[in-house]
């Protein structure tokens, strides 16, 4: 049942991320940076927020006449940064609904994930409170409906003794100080709460990716900035307690529950929001996900190079003390709570190569459901299947739909966890050997690791950046990473191999 | 021609955020409508008299327990009603706060009504009378739309203001 909601999700999601992946290539596609794309949007909040702080007037009287000096007499300047405060808050709750909605339909929350997921939940909590004390500083006519209708809110949590929405009655009943609690909501306590909260949503993660490329960075700065100087945010009239407001410009990203609490009544938004988030939280179980056989260390092969431990991107592997005698100081170590059984590991470690004939093929680290033996003994397999001249070697992420729809069309594809299970000496085995003259890296599509980082280390480790390195001798012309241009243009992956074959038939005749 | 999708992309994504941070309109009274919003807080009256003690009574209890009169804690709920002319626009019954049911009652209710005058009638009764009002306010008043008229109940005049 899970699956099919997983996989009618993903069909949805694929309507967006098609056009995306024509736009952008595989580094900068936005999809692949929801999270990071969020905490930048956070950045241009904090930068220009401070500049609205210097000249806010936290009381009943002079804020919103503060906020329109900033609007309208510093328009070029204050007025920027107020709609670009307002804009990028808008921004990132798009990026957040994208990355909730991607991480669930990738079934990316589950097992040792679910602390990633559980902990992002709080984060939304702090976010819309962020943003709805926000509105309510500015003290227009928006600021009456959201403050109201915040108190009719709160008033249903049987802990006020006294209607706080019975202060929003009239001018004279309504101080300063209320202005100044609301003012340090939003300016310092409940940033301080998000600060420590994306902390612990990313702190679990090897190399967690806190910001999106330099180059997404501007484009998403500057699509800020021109929104804002075409529609810059501007104020209703000021709040009249007297008066209902009439007709408001809504911000649909914040405010989109806030007609419920008429409609329905204040405790039955209570329920939704609640009943969102519990079933938000519960989700990772509901139902469990089967474990998968976790990585198993061989000490015999291990010899506590840490490379396993560099490359996992769960941090399911940590170097403890030897425990078998051996000369070597450390020993790499398996948390099975955290490992899903990626292989990544496998494909770092320097013992896992496909060369070995004195010993048998047993790594330091290897996965039990897929052993580094078992790889050699695929590609050797696949090598007998008869194949179309230029002979191409192609290997598939398990999880990965374009490995699934090449093995449906009766392609043969080696397949792997991820990419980076591969360790870089298989692909000098493969054309060293001749079991193939190329090799085609499909990987998972635009480079949206299943793993994070898979698709990430297999570059470096090809562009050898990163251990273990492509032998030298191996010539990378001849492997082709699926994600990246010019081969991320074909969708299909049948396609796309008949480019790779193409272009490389053109180079052997150019030769 | 990647650049040029790359800028359609965000523009996309900015005409979004753009769009969908003012429109729709929501327009959270209906037009030609107003409000009248009751909110007050009222301790209603208690359930039982005050009896005064004794000297002799009160000799028997600790210093610090010399209270003159032994009042029941629990109050009575407190019976609302709200007419335009003729129509009841809201009535409610409201319990006092509290465990002991010793605290105030609260209420706090919006009430959609069409703009114009409108002869209000607010009556509330604290002493647990089935009918009848220990309080009572008549006012006439201009709604104009969108207005917000206020029912309050000001305690130190005993007395129900509407503004």
């Amino acid at each position: 049942m899970i699956e099919r909601i997983h996989s009618f999700g993903r069909g949805i999601f694929e309507l967006l991320r098609r056009p995306l992946s024509r736009a952008f290539e595989s580094e900068q596609n936005p999809l692949n940076y929801l999270g990071a794309l969020t905490i930048y949007f956070c950045w241009i909040v904090l930068i220009s927020g401070i500049w609205l702080l210097i000249f806010f007037r936290t009381s009943v009287s002079s804020a919103f006449e503060s906020v329109e000096y900033l609007t309208r007499e510093q328009w070029y300047l204050g007025g920027v940064m107020r709609s670009l405060h307002r804009y990028a808050s808008d921004a990132l709750i798009i990026t957040i609904l994208l990355h909730v909605i991607k991480e669930f339909v990738f079934n990316r929350y589950r097992l040792n994930r679910w602390f990633n997921w559980v902990t992002g939940i709080p984060l939304v909590w702090i976010i819309f409170p962020l943003g709805i004390t926000g509105y309510w500083l500015v003290w227009d006519e928006l600021a009456q409906y959201v403050a109201i209708n915040t108190a009719e809110l709160l008033d249903r949590i049987p802990i006020f003794t006294n209607s706080m929405a019975g202060n929003f009655m009239s001018d004279e009943l309504l101080s300063d100080r209320f202005f100044t609690l609301m003012a340090f909501l939003h300016l310092i306590g409940l940033p301080i709460f998000l600060v420590f909260g994306i902390w612990l949503h990313v702190f679990r993660l090897n190399g967690p990716r806190i910001n999106p490329p330099r180059r997404m960075m501007a484009a998403a700065t500057l699509a800020m900035l021109v929104l804002s100087a075409i529609y810059p945010a501007i104020s209703h009239d000021k709040a009249d307690l007297a008066m209902a407001p009439q007709v408001l410009r809504f911000d649909w990203f914040y405010l989109h529950a806030y007609p419920l609490i008429q409609s329905w009544s204040p405790g039955w938004v209570w329920v939704l929001l609640v009943g969102i988030s519990v079933l938000l939280t519960i989700a990772p179980w509901a139902p469990p996900a089967r474990k998968t056989t976790v990585a198993v260390v061989d000490l015999d092969n291990c010899n506590g190079c840490k490379r396993c431990v560099d490359d996992c991107p769960f941090g399911a592997v940590e170097m403890v003390p030897r425990t078998d005698g051996s000369n070597y100081s450390h020993e790499a170590s398996v948390d099975t709570d955290l490992c899903i059984s990626c292989g990544i590991c496998v494909g770092a470690c320097p013992t896992a190569t496909p060369f070995r004939t004195k010993s048998d093929l047993i790594p330091g680290i290897d996965l039990p459901n897929q052993t580094a033996a078992d790889i050699r003994q695929d590609i050797i397999e696949q090598t007998e299947q008869p194949a179309s001249e230029p002979r191409v070697m192609v290997f598939g992420c398990r999880d990965d739909r374009q490995t699934k729809a090449m093995r449906r069309a009766g392609g043969n594809v080696v397949t792997v966890r991820c990419m980076a299970h591969l360790q870089p000496s298989y692909l000098d085995f493969v054309l060293s050997r001749d079991h193939a003259e190329s090799i085609l890296l499909l990987g998972c599509e635009d480079g949206n690791c299943n793993y994070r980082l898979g698709a990430e280390w297999t570059e470096a480790r090809i562009n050898r950046e990163r251990d273990p390195l492509l032998r030298k001798r191996t010539d990378s012309t001849k492997i082709a990473m699926g994600w990246l241009a010019p081969w991320s243009d074909f969708k299909d992956p049948a396609k796309k191999l008949a480019a790779f074959r193409d272009a490389l038939a053109q180079e052997e005749g150019e030769a | 021609m990647k650049l040029f999708f790359e800028i359609i992309a965000w523009t996309v994504f900015s005409v979004v955020v753009g769009l969908l941070s003012v429109w729709p309109r929501y327009a959270p009274v209906d037009e030609g409508n107003a409000i009248i919003t009751v909110t007050f807080a009222h301790a209603a009256q208690r359930v039982g008299e005050c009896r005064i003690l004794t000297q002799e009574e009160l000799n028997k209890l600790p210093p610090n327990m010399r209270k003159p009169a032994d009042c029941p804690r629990e109050r009575h709920v407190v019976r609302f009603e709200l007419h335009s002319g003729d129509d009841v626009l809201y009535e409610d019954v409201l319990v006092p706060s509290g465990i002991w049911s010793d605290g105030k009652a609260n209420i706090y209710q919006r009430i959609l009504v069409p703009a114009g005058r409108h002869d209000v009638f607010v009556g509330m009764n604290d002493s647990g009378g089935e009918s009848g009002f220990d309080y009572e306010t008549r006012a006439s008043v201009d709604v104009t739309p969108g207005r917000n008229v206020v029912v309050r109940f000001d305690s130190e005049a005993q007395q129900f203001t509407v503004r």
